[in-house]
């Protein structure tokens, strides 16, 4: 809506795209944000696993073997067997399915739902502001574990609901702290100088709030990603995530791995080395981001 | 101010009323019966006349309406009813059990602090350094590690290696200091240290940020002292995404740390609500959560008054 | 059946041992020093004859006395022995039993406790007041009458005579409070403790511990060995063996896992010792009878054919509370198996590759085709539903079945046995004496038990026939009919494997010995620590 051409211009105070190519993009991010090109690389490896596990998976990871139960890292078994004689390392494959599936599935919609309802909150204020902030006050002050317990309690125990289970925990907390960024940017001189210009809300949201708060949604996302595979493993092994004889990180984890920790140790300490891996690279790469998007961020 | 704080004040109302209607709900919801599940144990069958009569006696066979009614009269008068699983009085039960989670709380988020304000403030100054990348190397690597996991190994290593365990029974602090901390204080470093990651992370961006303003910029040129301009204005503004997320979590430190307290073998409120769940007693799971809710929206309320103090533009609105 | 052993032979033989043996120096109990366990759950009310759980029975039972208890010397834990009950006669219809009881029984508040305590007691438990439950009245079905002629004399009168009854009265939850007490409010034991056990109370910490100290006034004189005990509530069992290990706590009741024994067996070495028992609880998988296509008993027939129970013994018992192949009664006790007997019975032969064949042969048969899928549900409890729930998928998977786990948590369980919401189910069985009597009438065909829903006149009728049958070789001969039709001919429901039961406890613990049940021998008269 051009009503003062030159003011707009001036308003714009969008994030600059980037002209280069794809490539130089990357490259670019490679050199100067090592850590976060560590953490991309750990990231894409993880997605080729979980993409082309029946491929590179040598062993059925449900089929019982009782004749190599309990074995250690072996040439046959490259990450040794666990109490049932199943191939540590093949569950490890098919586990990450699982772990991006969940992690993936409710951290997204966690956060994008959660971010947008920051948003309007933070932007309209007044009525709706009091409102959203009530009913996320409600749901935020359930600890996860009750929340989580009833919802798959009452939907039951598929991934599906696995996912929904984990990620309604996660609006209200990104609602809140996109929130409170939201209200900081609010107050800028521009905005208000925005809609004293007439802009409408949309236009205002969209091309001057959100961008601003690509930076905690950013951080949130990726925090949230690595909560999502934690969470899952946290239910697993209270046995409430997945269930047994899927292949998941947290499920392995969980009662076997533990008793047998100081017998047949790498039951125990492979899944929790993915887990923490994942979550690790996943936090890498989104500090990351976020340093190389956020433009008044850019050192000299 | 005041009447900003007395409008916050208010508004806890309908959130506790919001938190009490859903939980009600919600747990009446999920299939399985205390009942039941007192009088089938092991061997599995009971007759129905008996849990008939149980249920009645408990209550559980009025409409949901009047339960509620009377859950909702009894908190105004105090009076928060007994445990469906052992008929003891609810205050009984949690009231040794809150102390233990509140003093967890308390000292994991006074570790997480001093970890996360330092090494944030540290890592925004010297940004892109190997300094830097070794303090969010460390923070990250907190956030990274399973709760659980962390706690085996460290329970695991304190056996084998330095063949010593910590206290078993809880003692309060005013009782036996020194036993007290030596049981709490391993949790407390466990999950204080994976809680400041998340800290350290807000510190550090929202440093980045504030140092780049304008008003920075132009107390930078008048030729102030980097750390005068620090402490002024730098630090306060940050703290504001800060310490949300910091209220936030230690809120969720009274009843969160389910498998923390598990590992360690801690008689929190957090092993409680696990406990009430699987036997669905009800009433006590109710006041566990208005507990916990309770904490969460009195430390909200807290931070709305510190924000206020911190931000005066939200002040006025 | 008794081998005869020449009695110069085995004389020759004890004094070679008792020679060549070193002297224990700690044969002799020693008095002193307080019994630390760990108890994996807290009692919800005070009162055993309206609970099920050993958390009841584990830190309370030394407080209180029972009529009859079974022997805790005795490794079977079939053999009833008096406890306030001095001795006892059967009349010659077997259908009187009159019990002389012991003079100098004082409850912990110095009253003496008389006959008329034990007829109060046992008035609760069969015909309980309102208000009041009684889990137990169910089992005492063929009790007239109870009465206190004078205060030294029990005198209880059946219906019809029982082989069972006096392991019956031997039952742990039967606790004997005080007339008095209960005339006054029958619900005072439900949050109070008044017994004439070994051991008084002292106090109770919810969530944290139980402590009792010795009953100085104690019928047994010279007993308790103990000063006390105190029970540490602790449900996760990793903190359990940290406690063990770190030698904070001496013993648990309950059970451990094989490595966990191992691990404590590893780190403590002789300073542990370690008790294994055949456990009165064994998980059977329960077919529901109305839904396709478990009502043709080929189809049941092929899943049991389905497991190799010994190799899976073998394995499973490695890694979880799980060990002997069984039938309807525990390894070892009076009324067990032969293994010439249970060979024959579907699914426990020998050869896993012909019944596997076979299996496969009779799902064809039946029109079940290869790849059929079906859920199977399971308990949620790790140990050793869960083990065995992906041990018999598994197995399941080499007939040609696909079959998924569904894990239902446990409060929600029992309610969806009962609802017959499921096709194929675990079920268990789990008792406190083992006893036909208290192990068998779930297969009834009228029993809320039965969660199969099979109907079979035939078991019913073998049922109250070994019942009432009073010679030993006639009843195991009845009972061996019964099995053969609940597993082999119609394959109403079929076990799996038997629980195992692992004690490993610190060797200063002396004088407790393992029994099948968890419920058994908990008053901890006879337990002494050697240092």
């Amino acid at each position: 809506m051009a009503l003062n051409p030159p003011l707009d211009r001036a308003l714009d105070v969008e994030v600059p795209r980037t002209r280069l190519g794809v490539r130089e993009a990357v490259r670019e991010f490679c050199v100067r944000r090592p850590l976060g090109a560590v953490g991309a690389a750990i990231i894409v490896l993880m997605l080729a696993v979980a993409l082309l596990a029946p491929l590179i998976a040598r062993y059925d990871p449900v089929v019982n073997d009782f004749a190599a139960m309990l074995a250690a890292p072996s040439g046959a078994h490259w990450l040794g067997t666990d109490a049932f004689g199943r191939d540590v390392l093949s569950r490890l494959i098919y586990g990450s399915r699982t772990a991006l599936l969940v992690g993936f599935g409710s951290s997204v919609l966690g956060a994008t739902l959660g971010a947008v309802l920051g948003v309007a909150s933070a932007y309209f204020g007044g009525r709706v502001d009091l409102y959203l902030q009530r009913v996320m006050d409600v749901f935020l002050s359930f600890p996860l574990i009750i929340l989580a317990l009833a919802l798959v309690a009452i939907l039951g125990n598929s991934i599906p609901n696995l996912i929904m289970a984990i990620m309604i925990p996660m609006i209200p907390r990104s609602a809140l702290v996109i929130r409170s960024s939201a209200l900081a940017i609010r107050e800028m001189p521009y905005v208000d100088a925005a809609r004293a210009a007439g802009f409408n809300h949309r236009r205002i949201i969209l091309r001057h709030m959100l961008p601003n708060v690509m930076a905690p949604y950013l951080i949130m996302l990726t925090a949230f990603l690595g909560q999502a595979i934690l969470l899952e493993s946290s239910l697993s092994f209270l046995g409430l995530g997945v269930q047994e004889p899927i292949p998941a990180w947290g499920l392995m984890l969980r009662g076997a791995a533990v008793e047998f920790a100081e017998a047949a140790p790498w039951m125990a300490i492979f899944p929790g080395l993915a887990i923490s891996l994942s979550v690790f690279a996943f936090n890498l790469f989104g500090d990351s981001l976020r340093d190389a998007l956020d433009p008044r961020l850019k050192t000299q | 101010m005041h009447r900003y704080l007395i409008k916050r004040f208010l508004l806890m109302l309908p959130t506790l009323f919001g938190v009490a209607l859903v939980t009600f709900l919600l747990i009446r919801v999920i299939p399985g019966d205390v009942v039941e599940l007192r009088y089938s144990g092991d061997r599995g069958s009971v007759s129905q006349d008996i849990i008939d009569r149980e249920r009645a006696r408990i209550g559980l066979d009025r409409p949901i309406w009047q339960q509620f009614m009377t859950w909702m009269l009894g908190i105004v008068r105090f009076d928060f009813g007994t445990s469906m699983w052992t008929g003891a009085p609810i205050l009984e039960e949690i009231k040794l059990r809150f102390v233990l989670s509140l003093q967890l709380a308390i000292m994991a988020t006074i570790v997480a602090v001093l970890l996360a304000i330092p090494l944030g403030v540290l890592s925004a100054l010297k940004q892109d350094t190997w300094i830097d990348y070794a303090v969010r190397l460390f923070s990250i690597a907190g956030l990274a590690m399973p709760s659980f996991w962390l706690g085996i190994v460290l329970i695991l290593l304190m056996l084998v290696v330095f063949k010593w365990l910590p206290p078993m029974v809880y003692t309060p602090f005013w009782t036996n200091p020194v036993q007290n901390l030596a049981q709490l204080i391993w949790p407390a470093l466990a999950v204080g240290y994976r809680y400041s990651a998340v800290a350290t992370r807000m510190t550090r961006s929202a440093m980045l940020e504030v140092l780049r303003e304008d008003y920075i910029r132009t107390a930078r040129a008048k030729g102030l002292m980097q750390k005068l301009i620090l402490a002024r204005h730098a630090l306060k503004n940050a703290m504001l995404p800060v310490l949300t997320v910091v209220a936030l979590e230690f809120a969720f430190l009274i009843g969160g740390l389910v498998v923390t307290e598990q590992v360690f073998n801690l008689n929190g409120i957090g092993l409680l609500f696990v406990q009430a769940v699987a036997h669905r007693d009800y009433t006590l799971l109710q006041a566990l959560v208005m507990l916990v809710a309770g904490s969460f929206i009195v430390v909200n309320f807290l931070m709305d008054v510190a924000y206020a103090w911190l931000d005066p533009r939200i002040r006025y609105r | 059946m008794r081998r005869s052993v020449p009695v110069s032979i085995a004389l020759i033989l004890a004094l070679l041992l008792v020679g060549a043996a070193p002297a224990p120096a700690q044969d002799k109990p020693r008095s002193g020093g307080e019994l630390v366990f760990v108890v994996p759950s807290e009692p919800p009310s005070y009162d055993a004859h309206q609970e099920e759980t050993f958390g009841v029975i584990h830190p309370m039972a030394p407080h209180y006395s029972t009529l009859l208890r079974v022997d805790p010397t005795d490794k079977t834990g079939t053999k009833p022995v008096g406890d306030i009950a001095e001795s006892w006669t059967v009349s010659k219809d077997q259908l009187t039993y009159t019990f002389k009881i012991r003079k100098g029984v004082k409850f912990h508040d110095g009253s003496e406790l008389t006959s008329r305590d034990v007829k109060a007691s046992y008035e609760k438990i069969l015909h309980p007041p309102a208000g009041v439950k009684s889990l137990r009245k169910e089992a005492y079905g063929s009790v007239a009458s109870v009465d206190a002629p004078d205060p030294g004399t029990f005198v209880l009168k059946l219906k019809y005579p029982e082989a069972s009854i006096l392991l019956n009265l031997a039952s742990p939850w039967n606790w004997i409070y005080k007339a008095d007490i209960l005339a006054k409010d029958p619900h005072w034991y439900e949050k109070n403790v008044m017994g004439t056990g070994p051991f008084k109370f002292v106090e109770h910490v919810r969530g944290s511990h139980w402590v009792g100290k010795k009953n100085p006034d104690y019928w047994d004189k010279g007993k308790p060995y103990l000063d006390g005990y105190r029970a540490i509530f602790i449900s996760n069992s990793a903190a359990q063996v940290a406690a063990v290990r770190g030698e904070r706590a001496m013993i648990q009741f309950r059970s451990f896992s094989p490595p966990e024994r191992d691990s404590l067996v590893q780190a403590l070495g002789a300073k542990v010792a370690v008790q294994e028992s055949p456990w009165d609880c064994a998980n059977l998988v329960a077919m529901h009878h109305d839904k396709k296509p478990f009502d043709d008993k080929r189809v049941r027939r092929a899943l049991t054919l389905a497991l190799d129970r010994y190799e899976g013994s073998k394995a499973l018992s490695r890694i979880t509370l799980v060990k002997d192949v069984a039938g309807i009664q525990v390894p070892g006790t009076p009324y067990a198996t032969p293994p010439a007997e249970l060979d024959k019975l579907a699914g426990y032969g020998h050869d896993i590759a012909k019944s596997r064949a076979e299996a496969k042969r009779l799902l064809k048969e039946a029109g079940v085709p290869d790849g059929f899928a079906f859920t199977f549900k399971n308990r949620g409890i790790p140990h050793p539903y869960e083990h065995l729930g992906i041990w018999l998928i598994d197995q399941w998977r080499q007939i040609g079945l696909n079959v998924k786990m569904e894990m239902i948590e446990a409060s929600a369980y029992h309610p969806m046995l009962k609802r017959g919401d499921f096709d194929v189910a675990m079920d268990f069985q789990c008792g406190f004496i083992v006893e036909p009597d208290l192990d068998l009438p779930r297969f009834l065909s009228h029993s809320d038990a039965n969660y199969g829903k099979h109907k079979d006149t035939v078991i019913d009728d073998l049922y109250s026939r070994q019942g009432r049958a009073t010679d030993l070789e006639e009843r195991k001969k009845i009972l061996r009919q019964l099995e053969k039709r609940l597993l082999d001919e119609e394959v109403h429901v079929f076990y799996t494997l038997q629980w195992h039961r692992i004690i490993p406890h610190l060797a200063k613990v002396k004088g407790w010995t393992i029994t099948p049940s968890h419920y058994l021998n908990n008053q901890l008269d006879t337990v002494w620590l050697s240092e």
